[in-house]
């Protein structure tokens, strides 16, 4: 068969794959989800960095710390009629001559929601198998390598300040709450201290995994008619090839190997 | 042994891959293998390219000719197709075989009050009596390749040597032979195929060796 070969080494790959790994398009994501007795709704935006290729063959390329950079915008509403008993002024009724029995309405007083919207950010790492996949979508050859394994998310240290800056956000709107501000604000921090790392993470984990484990990077893209030449002047037109068949291996010999195999024909 | 040795990339076309990209040049730009004077071509067209007609005293409007040739298949070391005595394939060489055809407007010039009409007829439009020869023709060749640090690169198959079978007298076949090699090389060398064409556009590539012909490839090895 008619065959282009082209190999890359480790080197090369790490190469390669960093920038295609950066070139990944950025991710965003809405949603909500339960952070401790708050449901918060967020919006994420994710992109890719570094990693350490290490192919293994005959179709495994892993990448250690591999690295999702990522800023989020969470904003939840605290619902003071969550925490605080209603405070109602009873009826009261009196007898007035001629007039007879008045009575005042019942009056209850709602507690306001205080909403609030944290900016943070930070990165998350983790490693992963990736296999190989070739396929013909809509006249064009692609390989990519795709998510198989996926270790668990390895949180930056910012992370944990995350709860502080939570924290640094909400106090300053309870403060102002005449009589029960600071009683307010010491509740939530308490209240986040009980949520920790581990309800921080149980968060974020379920909404960042996603961008990891769906991760699709880009090895080879050509069109199947492939254009060898560009038009040069009126008698000499475009010249095509077809890429009929492309195979992607990894050979292992006395070193690992990103094999790309193109099959073609005039 | 790895594919890329010392190097972080390596890319190969092999013989088949080039004969299929030769055939789609000379299939889009058929024009690249079949030449003609005026008489034959009187224009140049994606088919074919007008040459002059060779002048020559006495020869109203010159002698007409056409050539052409078939798409040649090219046989890159090691030597995998039979040549003729007197051609061997060495290390970084490449063989190939085409068939010419060599056809002339025999123009018969008869006398005086002939002239006019044979000076009428050289410029119509239509050869009077043509002749043709075909020839099969065996060629060796090297690889002329050039690169940039910018990843930029092509390579050109050249000529060296030409071998034509059954023609006799000896003279004559040299003779044949310095021509049709000359025109072989002219039309081959400018053919550029871009190194990255003959990698299918696959990975960067930094030459650091290379191209060359060897394994019935050419391949090159460099960096990313």
């Amino acid at each position: 068969m008619a065959q282009i070969l082209a190999a890359l080494d480790e080197g090369g790959a790490n190469t390669v794959l960093t920038e295609a790994i950066a070139s990944v398009p950025a991710l965003s994501k809405s949603g909500s989800g339960s952070l401790g007795p708050f449901t918060a709704s967020y919006t994420v935006h994710g992109h890719f960095t570094g990693g350490s290729i290490d192919l293994v063959a005959p179709a495994t390329v892993r990448i250690e710390h591999l690295r999702c950079v990522w800023q989020m915008a969470l904003s939840f509403g605290i619902d003071l009629d969550d925490f605080l008993p209603h405070f109602c002024l009873p009826q009261v009724c009196v007898h007035i001559p001629c007039v007879g029995r008045v009575c005042t309405p019942k009056i209850c007083l709602s507690w306001p929601t205080i909403g609030v919207t944290v900016p943070f950010g930070d990165d998350v790492e983790a490693s992963a198998d990736f296999g190989l996949d070739v396929a013909l979508i809509g006249g064009q050859w692609k390989v990519q390598i795709v998510v198989q394994n996926l270790s668990q998310l390895q949180f930056g240290p910012g992370t944990a300040g995350i709860l502080a800056l939570i924290g640094a956000a909400i106090t300053p709107p309870l403060l102002v709450i005449p009589f029960i501000g600071p009683f307010l604000a010491g509740a939530v921090d308490l209240i986040l201290a009980a949520i920790g790392i581990a309800g921080l993470t149980g968060f974020l984990g379920p909404i960042l995994s996603p961008f990891l484990s769906g991760l699709k990077i880009p090895v080879y893209a050509q069109d199947k008619h492939f254009k060898l030449l560009p038009a040069d002047g009126p008698f000499d037109p475009d010249v095509f090839v077809e890429l009929d068949a492309v195979d992607a291996r990894i050979e292992h010999s006395d070193e690992d190997e990103l094999v790309l195999t193109v099959g073609i024909s005039p | 042994m790895s594919l890329t040795g010392t190097h972080e990339v390596f890319a190969s076309i092999d013989e088949g891959a080039l004969n299929a990209v030769l055939e789609a040049f000379f299939d889009a730009r058929p024009r690249r293998r079949c030449y003609g004077s005026p008489i034959f071509v009187p224009t140049t067209t994606v088919d074919a390219t007008e040459i002059p007609a060779i002048a020559f005293p006495g020869v109203p409007g010159g002698i007409g000719w056409r050539i052409g040739f078939t798409t040649p298949v090219v046989d890159l070391f090691e030597q995998t197709q039979p040549l003729p005595p007197g051609l061997s394939l060495e290390p970084g060489q490449f063989s190939l075989r085409t068939e010419v055809e060599l056809c002339v407007n025999c123009v018969a010039r008869k006398d005086v009050r002939g002239e006019a009409a044979v000076a009428r007829s050289a410029r119509a439009s239509r050869p009077d009596h043509v002749v043709c020869a075909k020839i099969g023709v065996f060629g060796i060749g090297h690889l002329d390749v050039w690169n940039s640090p910018s990843g930029d690169g092509a390579v050109r198959l050249r000529v060296d040597r030409v071998e034509l079978v059954d023609i006799r007298p000896d003279a004559l076949e040299t003779v044949l032979e310095c021509v049709i090699k000359m025109i072989l090389d002219g039309v081959l060398s400018t053919i550029e195929l871009p190194l990255r064409a003959l990698r299918a556009g696959a990975f960067e590539l930094i030459v650091e060796e290379g191209p060359e012909i060897a394994h019935d490839c050419i391949q090159a090895f460099g960096n990313v």
